[in-house]
């Protein structure tokens, strides 16, 4: 079992309040990634739950137990780290039987649980070379092979793709997510890395200065961000925000004076309070079309990028700062050369005056469109 | 005759030239005095004060490396004690600031660091300073004229440097390798002699060789002090057995000088290469 609780976390270093009451329930078998900027507080949350930090406030609960005052081994969790740690003197066998030398099981014992690590990891046949003599997935492997031996209920990962190159790193992701599904271990993973979090997340936790900004699967954050944090967060290029007013509030949604000139309907639900007061209106780069829509925007785009199957233009608008959008690869767009991009209104997301976004009436199961995850 | 290197370390002649010229010039202003007294130790003593001068030898032999063992017949003994003291001392500030240096480089206690800044206070005392109160310690814990005399006061001067260069080099050590291992269950000797020991092992070598050679260096002070019997005499002080009531045998000092240099000069350049085959191997690849 690998059932996890946090109840009014909290960690503070002297004065200084780093998390602020975290409230949090993992299933067991869930893969949970903590995603945030950096600073946000998410590797020190992990550090907590894994007993390296003192938890100053608030209950960590394992499995019913209260594990706050426990050390790491006790907790039954195990950690891969940023860096791998990997101890560069012993042969990858001793590294992966670290855990097991140190509980001093029997030497048949060790034997097998490393072979059946290895097996998994399929590093069979590097057991007797020095990590030193690894390349940087292999040592990844070799860190992660040291958590497995001792069958831990719940695996903590701290940004551990961090190291690796791009095409390493997407390789490593698949990799995961089949150990995952392999040993239906309740897994906790950090990382700033937005890819990471939607590819492999069951659910996402975004924090943001040390609070829990919203927690939710991948899609429902994409579809429906909570507030103008996870809306800037989740989806690359950057989500653009265009300020307006509202002034109606009908039972078709709420109508939003934008800056630019134009007038929109966004299908939300609002209450009629909302009238007259600012809003911020919002729309993902991939729902700017060069087409037809509800609302147009004249821009002029100061760089173009040519990705092959995308075209991201950057472009700067009066009163709205910058606004990009994700175009077809074969989208007839050049730097200087202005041009005429449009958007529907059921694509919009629309905040308050507080950032809290207004329910969208979309249905969060839509399948994410696949300008989303390129990236 | 320049093999193809790396741009940055290309070179005009004349460069080159200044390069080895300028090492020549340093070798010799620190090598002069050893020169001279290799001269000296090849000369028969009648011609030491000929005037004019010669440097070079004129039927230089190796004859005093021989009768120097027949006018001192017990230096055999004073190279012995020396090497002995030194290993001994060695050895004792190993066992003591290991410990203290992974405590100091890893333990965050209140203190640390005044205790580092009064392990530094102590190394600015010169012995020489503290040889009266030293007497009088020896004496009532009764260590005068024995091995311990001289071993104690050179562990005690020898802890500061050793424990400053050691922590230092542990603290060096990622720390996500301590945590790491403690994630899995293994205590603070545990962390010490599986991870951080190995890993230390290039800066215990280096605080080895130059505690042993401190140790070497400092003893003439402590012996001349705190012993007087002559078999437990290391050597800086066997020489002066070399000075007679009318002569000093300048030649046979020489030699001896040398050869009692040599056991220690052997264990140091063994030790050096060993040093850098295990800086290279353990580098901690980040």
């Amino acid at each position: 079992m690998g059932q996890l609780a946090l109840s009014g976390v909290k960690k503070r270093f002297e004065k200084l309040e780093v998390i602020h009451g975290i409230d949090l329930d993992i299933k067991d078998g869930e893969f949970v990634v903590f995603v945030g900027p950096s600073g946000c507080g998410k590797s020190t949350l992990l550090r907590m739950i894994c007993g390296l930090e003192e938890i100053t406030e608030g209950d960590c609960t394992i499995d019913g137990t209260r594990v706050n005052d426990l050390p790491p081994v006790k907790r039954g969790i195990a950690m891969v780290f940023q860096s791998y740690a990997l101890y560069p003197h012993m042969s990858v066998f001793e590294n992966i039987a670290f855990p097991l030398r140190v509980e001093k099981r029997p030497e048949a014992e060790i034997k097998e649980k490393v072979g059946r690590a290895a097996a998994v990891l399929q590093l069979e046949n590097r057991l007797h070379q020095k990590p030193g003599n690894l390349s940087g997935g292999q040592r990844q492997r070799v860190a992660i092979g040291r958590a497995i031996v001792r069958e831990p209920s719940i695996f903590l990962f701290d940004e551990p793709l961090s190291n690796l190159d791009a095409a390493l790193r997407a390789e490593m992701r698949i990799e995961l997510t089949a150990l995952h599904q392999k040993l239906k271990a309740t897994m906790i993973y950090v990382t700033h890395d937005q890819v990471e979090a939607m590819t492999m997340a069951d659910r996402i936790v975004v924090l943001d200065g040390g609070s829990i900004s919203q927690v939710g699967a991948p899609l429902e954050l994409y579809h429906k961000p909570a507030n103008l944090f996870v809306a800037g967060f989740i989806g690359n290029p950057k989500m653009n925000f265009i300020p307006g007013t509202c002034t109606e509030v009908s039972p078709a949604g709420a109508t939003v004076e934008l800056v630019t000139g134009s007038t929109v309907t966004v299908p939300v639900t609002a209450a009629g309070i909302l009238k007259g007061q600012p809003v911020t209106l919002g729309i993902r780069p991939e729902h700017l079309t060069q087409g037809a829509g509800d609302v147009s925007l004249q821009i002029t785009p100061t760089v173009v990028e040519h990705l092959g199957v995308n075209t991201v233009t950057y472009a700067d608008l009066d009163g709205v700062g910058n606004v990009s959008a994700l175009l077809s690869g074969s989208a007839d767009v050049a730097p200087g050369k202005p041009a005429t991009l449009a958007f529907s209104a059921a694509d919009c997301h629309l905040f308050d005056a507080e950032g809290q976004a207004l329910e969208r009436r979309v249905d969060s199961a839509m399948p994410i469109p696949a300008a989303a995850s390129a990236g | 005759m320049m093999k193809k290197n790396a741009m940055i370390d290309r070179y005009r002649w004349w460069e080159v030239v200044l390069m080895y010229l300028g090492i020549a010039v340093f070798l010799f202003f620190i090598l002069a005095p050893f020169i001279e007294g290799f001269l000296v130790s090849l000369k028969p003593l009648g011609l030491l004060f000929s005037t004019p001068y010669k440097f070079i030898p004129e039927n230089g032999s190796f004859k005093a490396y021989v009768t120097m063992w027949e006018s001192v017949p017990g230096f055999a003994r004073y190279i012995f004690n020396s090497f002995f003291i030194s290993t001994v001392i060695t050895l004792v500030v190993l066992i003591l600031v290991v410990p203290a240096s992974y405590a100091f480089a890893r333990i965050k206690f209140k203190g640390a660091g005044s205790l580092l800044g009064g392990f530094l206070a102590v190394n600015m005392f010169s012995g020489a300073v503290l040889l009266i109160p030293l007497f009088r310690l020896m004496r009532s814990y009764g260590l005068l004229n024995t091995y311990w005399s001289m071993i104690v006061p050179g562990v005690a001067f020898l802890i500061p440097t050793a424990i400053w260069l050691l922590s230092t080099y542990m603290k060096r050590i990622p720390r996500e390798l301590d945590e790491a291992a403690y994630v899995d269950g293994a205590g603070h000797f545990y962390i010490l002699r599986r991870v951080i020991l190995p890993l230390a092992m290039p800066g215990i070598i280096v605080v080895a060789i130059t505690t042993f050679i401190g140790a070497y260096a400092q003893q003439f002070i402590f012996a001349l002090t705190f012993n007087s019997k002559t078999e437990f005499m290391p050597l800086p002080i066997g020489l002066f057995a070399y000075f007679g009531r009318q002569e000093v045998i300048w030649n046979e000092l020489m030699a001896a000088s040398f050869v009692g240099i040599a056991p220690a000069m052997i264990l140091i350049f063994a030790l050096q290469r060993y040093l850098v085959a295990g800086l290279t191997a353990g580098a901690v690849k980040q």
